[in-house]
């Protein structure tokens, strides 16, 4: 069907059989109904030959990254885009030249004839498929790890990130027989890099997950007039008792943090006011109140902000929560979180301080209509009741709001009642199911 | 693969292996041939292999069948060109032209439209008298649709000559089949029709070809529906737009390739001493000359001009489809008049 186009037959420097022809492979709609893709890596480069249906590029769409198996066997002449190049539905991406005609199989790269080098991602081969996601595999890529020789950790056998970072950072063995031949997908740098500039700077390309916070950011800032408050709570009893708590956990195999008390704090008052667990309808004009307690927890990544969902919060026990989070903060950080564990959140809290910083001004994680910010816990000189001065552990609160559905005295109500139950956590007891 | 072995000839045995393993490698390139832009959007059947062969096996070459768009290792074993899948990914008019000598539907892509079609074919071979029984196959998603009852219940009514296959590959696309229904198989909604339902073990060939075969025999002679639910698993993606690993985890993916009725049907063949490496290995050459020729064929049958569209939907053309090929035509004509190249799409 899509034949390629006869072009001056340019000579290969190897020696093929009959004349050479050009083929141009242009970018087909690999979804259903997809405008652009953007070229997440080049897995050959100018010069090299390639086998029909071996894997040339990976490629991502707004529904997933796939891998684009090669249209002919040949050898690549050009690439025409970048890596992490936005690139339209029906642009030229790759040249090939190609011995004509094309016998489907005809692989000058030493594969057999009409075998393919590329079983899909359909079903196992008998070669041992690696059980991985394109997230993973592209780290592998970036690390020159091979994933066949990597020790799966995760469930039914699933390679995750952690595991080849930790296969990337393990000291090589200095035998000298010859590393097995990686996957075929070692790379030779593409064309040109990006432009590089004189002087001292580098340029990063600003694309995948940066780019898309960036929108969320933005859509965020810009839609919802924001508005932070900010106070402090002696929580003396609340350390006391995660304390006298701990040890009890631990038997259970839990590590007890903070959060889970945030999150009891949160949902027993975002109960209370239910315009905070919300969102606005702008079509309909309408204020959506949500009677679902799914809360987004901010995960810091070093590829970027991680927003996994812990759901039904409400229902939850305090060490229920702790489990819960420990296994989603590893999968945000895996990059392996399902659907339902990424989206649908209702309210969001963000842990700033567990990095440093007593107060922020968190964006709101649109279209929800607040976050909750917690700071760094220290001690700190207060005046007590009496008018006495104490030192006492003490830790920042901040609520940015949508001023549009909330207004500051509703914020601040909400806040009061999250700060007495983190003051006085005994009262959550009273909230219990 | 337990329980006593169908009576079936040795070639017969082999020969369903030659057809999962020609279907798989078929299946493999179509998703390739997906990605490198020379199709449109495909079904992929690999883990259905068993379930789909095991269940035309037992059909007569003059019985009629009204499949979904997953059932092309059947619908080849059964006779249906190889190209025929990719021409109709292709988006080509040919797709839907099955050979005139089998009676077979083109594919149906909107869920459950199929069975009403295959009951009304039921009753017409039954006034015709003419022997035939309707085979309609459908997934789990399928049962979910009114059609489904209303296929039912009026085949069960009128004692219709009716097979209902049920592929149950677990999923509905991303719905679990456990949030399809609320009953424990799809076999047992049968009882409301008060016809025979089975359950089968569809990923081993020798099950559901032994219950197939007694099924149609019935059917044949005693002039009643009956409903089969074949148990499998879709070991790919729903289509080529879509990324299983979003709602299934690595889990339960690596259980269903754990049975793999390609991997069962070898291990069982292999004992028998019914097939050696060196067997496998031809067999598989074959394969793939069998689906290189396919798609040189899709290359051959090449792009056609678009207004032949209408060609193919009746016999003798309607007057308004004959003025709608006709703007159509006129259309792409000044289109290409105007130095916008190329063929029509
Ligand atoms: C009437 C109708 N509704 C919805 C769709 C969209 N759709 C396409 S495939 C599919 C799932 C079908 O699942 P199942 O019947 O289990 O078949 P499978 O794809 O698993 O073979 C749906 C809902 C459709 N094609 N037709
Ligand atoms: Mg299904």
């Amino acid at each position: 069907m899509l034949e390629g186009e006869q072009k001056d037959p340019a000579q290969a420097d190897r020696g093929a059989v009959g004349p050479i022809r050009s083929y141009q492979w242009i970018l087909p709609d690999v979804g259903e109904g997809i405008h652009e893709a953007e070229i997440v890596r080049w897995l050959v480069g100018p010069g090299d030959w390639v086998g029909l249906d071996q894997p040339i590029a990976d490629i991502q769409t707004d529904k997933s990254v796939m891998e684009i198996p090669s249209p002919v066997a040949g050898q690549v002449a050009r690439l025409f885009a970048q890596e992490g190049q936005l690139v339209r539905i029906g642009t030229v991406l790759v040249e090939f030249a190609v011995a004509a005609p094309n016998p489907a199989g005809d692989a000058p790269n030493g594969l057999p004839p009409g075998q393919s080098p590329h079983q899909a991602n359909l079903a196992p081969s008998s070669e041992r498929r690696v059980l991985a996601t394109p997230a993973v595999r592209r780290l592998a890529r970036e690390l020159g790890v091979n994933l066949q020789q990597v020790t799966p950790g995760g469930e039914g056998g699933r390679v995750r990130a952690e595991d080849v970072r930790r296969h990337a950072n393990a000291p090589q063995p200095t035998d000298d027989h010859p590393v097995e031949p990686v996957e075929p997908v070692e790379l030779v740098e593409p064309t040109a890099p990006l432009a590089s500039s004189p002087g001292r700077m580098d340029r990063v390309p600003f694309r995948g997950t940066r780019r898309a916070i960036a929108d969320h950011m933005v859509k965020a800032k810009f839609t919802a007039p924001h508005v932070t408050t900010m106070d402090e709570v002696d929580v003396a009893r609340l350390v006391a008792l995660r304390e006298s708590l701990r040890p009890e956990a631990e038997r259970r195999g839990v590590r007890l943090t903070y959060l889970p008390f945030v999150l009891k704090a949160a949902v027993t008052a975002l109960r209370e006011y239910p315009y905070l667990n919300a969102s606005l309808d702008d079509e309909r004009a309408e204020i959506v109140l949500k009677r679902e307690y799914h809360i987004g927890i901010a995960v810091d990544d070093p590829t970027g902000l991680v927003v996994p969902v812990l759901r039904d919060v409400d229902q939850k026990s305090i060490l229920q929560l702790s489990v819960e989070l420990a296994a989603l903060t590893e999968k945000a950080h895996a990059r392996t979180l399902s659907v339902p564990e990424s989206h649908g959140s209702t309210f969001t809290v963000t842990n700033f301080g567990s990095l440093g910083g007593r107060f922020a001004t968190p964006i709101i994680n649109y279209p929800e209509v607040a976050i909750l910010g917690t700071g760094r816990i220290e001690q700190r000189p207060i005046v007590l009741a009496d008018g006495s001065l104490a030192a006492r552990p003490v830790m920042g609160v901040v609520l940015t709001f949508d001023h549009r559905v909330i207004d500051g005295g509703l914020a601040a109500r909400f806040l009061n009642r999250v700060m007495g139950l983190l003051g006085y956590p005994e009262r959550l007891l009273l909230e219990m199911l | 693969m337990v329980g006593t072995p169908p009576n079936v000839a040795e070639d017969h045995l082999v020969d369903w292996f030659r057809w999962m393993i020609t279907m798989r490698t078929f299946d493999q390139r179509a998703w390739n041939l997906q990605r490198q832009g020379k199709i449109g959007t495909y079904a992929p059947f690999s883990g259905q292999e068993a379930a789909q062969i095991g269940c035309m096996s037992a059909l007569r070459a003059d019985d009629w069948i009204a499949s979904s768009y997953r059932e092309w290792a059947g619908l080849a074993y059964f006779g249906v060109p190889l190209v025929q899948p990719l021409l109709s990914s292709a988006g080509h008019p040919d797709g839907g032209c099955m050979p005139e000598s089998l009676n077979v539907l083109p594919i149906q892509v909107v869920i459950g439209a199929q069975l009403l079609h295959g009951v009304g074919l039921a009753w017409a071979s039954k006034l015709q008298q003419q022997g035939r029984v309707a085979m309609t196959v459908f997934g789990d998603g399928a049962t979910s649709q009114g059609d489904f009852h209303e296929a039912l219940n009026l085949a069960s009514v009128m004692k219709l000559p009716a097979i209902f296959v049920c592929q149950n590959n677990r999923w509905a696309i991303s719905l679990p089949v456990e949030r399809q229904m609320n009953v424990r198989s799809v076999a047992q909604r049968a009882l409301a029709y008060d016809i025979d339902g089975f359950r089968v073990d569809g990923n081993d060939v020798l099950a559901t070809a032994q219950v197939m075969r007694s099924v149609v025999d019935r059917v044949r002679q005693e002039q009643v529906p009956v409903l089969v639910e074949l148990v499998t698993y879709r070991l790919g993606a729903h289509t080529t737009a879509d990324d299983p690993t979003r709602y299934r985890d690595a889990g339960e993916q690596a259980a269903g390739a754990a049975a793999d009725p390609l991997v069962r049907y070898a291990a069982y063949l292999t004992a028998q001493g019914l097939l050696d490496a060196a067997a496998r290995a031809r067999m598989q050459q074959e394969a793939q000359s069998a689906v290189d020729h396919a798609v040189a064929e899709l290359e051959r049958r090449g792009r056609v001009d678009a207004w032949t569209v209408f060609d193919q939907v009746y016999a003798t053309r309607p007057a308004q489809l004959e003025e709608q090929r006709h703007e159509l035509q006129q259309r792409v004509l000044a289109h290409r008049a105007d130095g916008a190249g190329g063929g029509a799409r």
